[in-house]
């Protein structure tokens, strides 16, 4: 399968996620909310819209660390002459690792993700618990962290001339997952967020 | 009516236990399809980039080591063309006495000598300037070093070019005065030999071998179609 095709199972999920989060999120989830009711709500919205993008994070991130092992063995998985060619990227061995411990950014990136997975899941399956505005401050201080991290690895691919499109995705995942975290912070802050029927249709 | 408060019930546990298993999913995935190898300058490890403009006898063009590997290669297959890499300053004395040595070695196993009947060997000097004083080198003075030309004005050492040991090179010369290439491969000092394979894993380095030649190891470990 074309490695541009295979991105899309991790890119769409992303930008499913990125629509959800947003405040236009209710037009996409309209036909989906008799089969999952917690839809109608902001919160319920928020909360789907985050989890989507952290396990499709999560799993680009896996793909790329993937991806640097079977560069490593001497393999390629999506070379190019052209901008977009990810290989050039992550088979970089300058570039591809963190430059403290040597750790891959991809498996970096799925740590990361997981972390913010289990922050946005467990928050999600009790929302009102006491723990769940440190979790939600916590998601949000990570995700804003990765915007620095964002901008070393843009650096990079500057240096490189060469973009890497999982990386990329991995990358959007992580602003979808700071504006999902943001706005429930926000919104944990405030007494709609107890009454969840209120949030309907607003 | 009365509520039990249960610990255990803690929805965070089970999130956490869901999650782990998710990313372990993920993890035993890549061990089970990828076998990973460093990239490193030892044994066994894949070489790192070596890149920059070389000396080919007539200008000097640019050079990307990653050209040469061959991915299908496997191992005893005497079609597969290995690479010889000398790390070098053309002001060091080592290596301007084992100038002649190194010819020899190219001539031998490069494909000229229809006695080797082992895989071709290329090889490659990487020509960078040392730190230290004396040692002022340029494009112009690899190029003397290599072709051995008498009377250039260029000095490798402290005596001209063209009075080193040896005949003069056809093999690529890297320009590395910059010491790029030198960092990105560790090497502590100079002359520094490593031999590698046609898929681009190292088989030998001098830094592992104090003491032997690559020549030996050229013989030891270069498949040869008679044995």
């Amino acid at each position: 399968m074309d490695s541009n095709i295979q991105l899309m199972f991790y890119l769409l999920p992303t930008l499913a996620g990125l629509l959800l989060v947003l405040p236009i999120g209710r037009s996409l989830s309209g036909p989906f909310e008799s089969t999952f009711p917690s839809l109608k709500s902001v919160r319920g919205r928020l909360f789907s819209g985050l989890i989507l993008t952290c396990v499709s994070g999560m799993a680009v991130s896996f793909q790329t660390l993937w991806i640097s092992s079977k560069i490593s063995e001497g393999g390629n998985f999506c070379a190019s002459n052209a901008i977009l060619s990810c290989d050039d990227v992550i088979g970089n061995a300058e570039y591809n690792v963190d430059p403290i411990l040597g750790i891959p950014w991809g498996g970096i990136g799925a740590a990361v993700f997981a972390i913010l997975l289990y922050l946005a899941y467990s928050s999600s399956k009790e929302p009102n618990a006491s723990w769940v505005a440190m979790h939600l401050k916590l998601g949000t201080l990570l995700t804003f962290g990765g915007f620095f991290i964002i901008a070393l690895l843009i650096y990079y691919e500057f240096q490189m001339e060469k973009i890497c499109q999982y990386c990329s995705t991995a990358h959007l995942a992580n602003i979808v997952a700071f504006i999902g975290f943001f706005r429930l912070m926000k919104m944990n802050e405030t007494k709609d967020w107890e009454n969840v029927w209120a949030q309907v249709d607003k | 009516m009365k509520y039990n408060y249960d610990e255990e019930a803690d929805v965070r546990t089970t999130a956490l236990i869901r999650v782990m298993a998710l990313f372990f999913v993920g993890i035993m995935i890549i061990a089970a399809t990828t076998s990973p190898i460093a990239t490193g300058t030892k044994s066994g490890e894949r070489a790192p980039t070596l890149e920059g403009k070389f000396y080919n006898g007539s200008a000097w063009t640019d050079f990307n080591l990653e050209s040469y590997w061959d991915s299908e290669w496997e191992e005893g297959d005497v079609n597969g063309q290995w690479v010889a890499i000398e790390f070098m300053d053309t002001d060091c004395p080592y290596c301007i006495q084992s100038a002649e040595q190194m010819g020899q070695n190219a001539y031998d196993f490069g494909g000229s000598n229809s006695e080797w009947d082992g895989a071709i060997v290329n090889f490659i000097a990487s020509v960078t300037e040392l730190d230290i004083q004396g040692h002022d080198s340029s494009r112009s003075e690899i190029i003397s070093f290599r072709n051995k030309i008498a009377d250039s004005g260029d000095d490798c050492g402290s005596s001209d070019c063209g009075s080193r040991p040896g005949s003069a090179h056809n093999f690529p010369y890297v320009d590395d005065l910059d010491q790029d290439n030198m960092k990105k491969w560790k090497v502590s000092g100079t002359p520094s030999y490593y031999l590698i394979q046609p898929d681009g894993i190292i088989a030998w380095s001098s830094a592992e071998h104090q003491g032997e030649e690559i020549r030996n190891a050229i013989l030891a470990l270069v498949p040869r179609e008679s044995v």
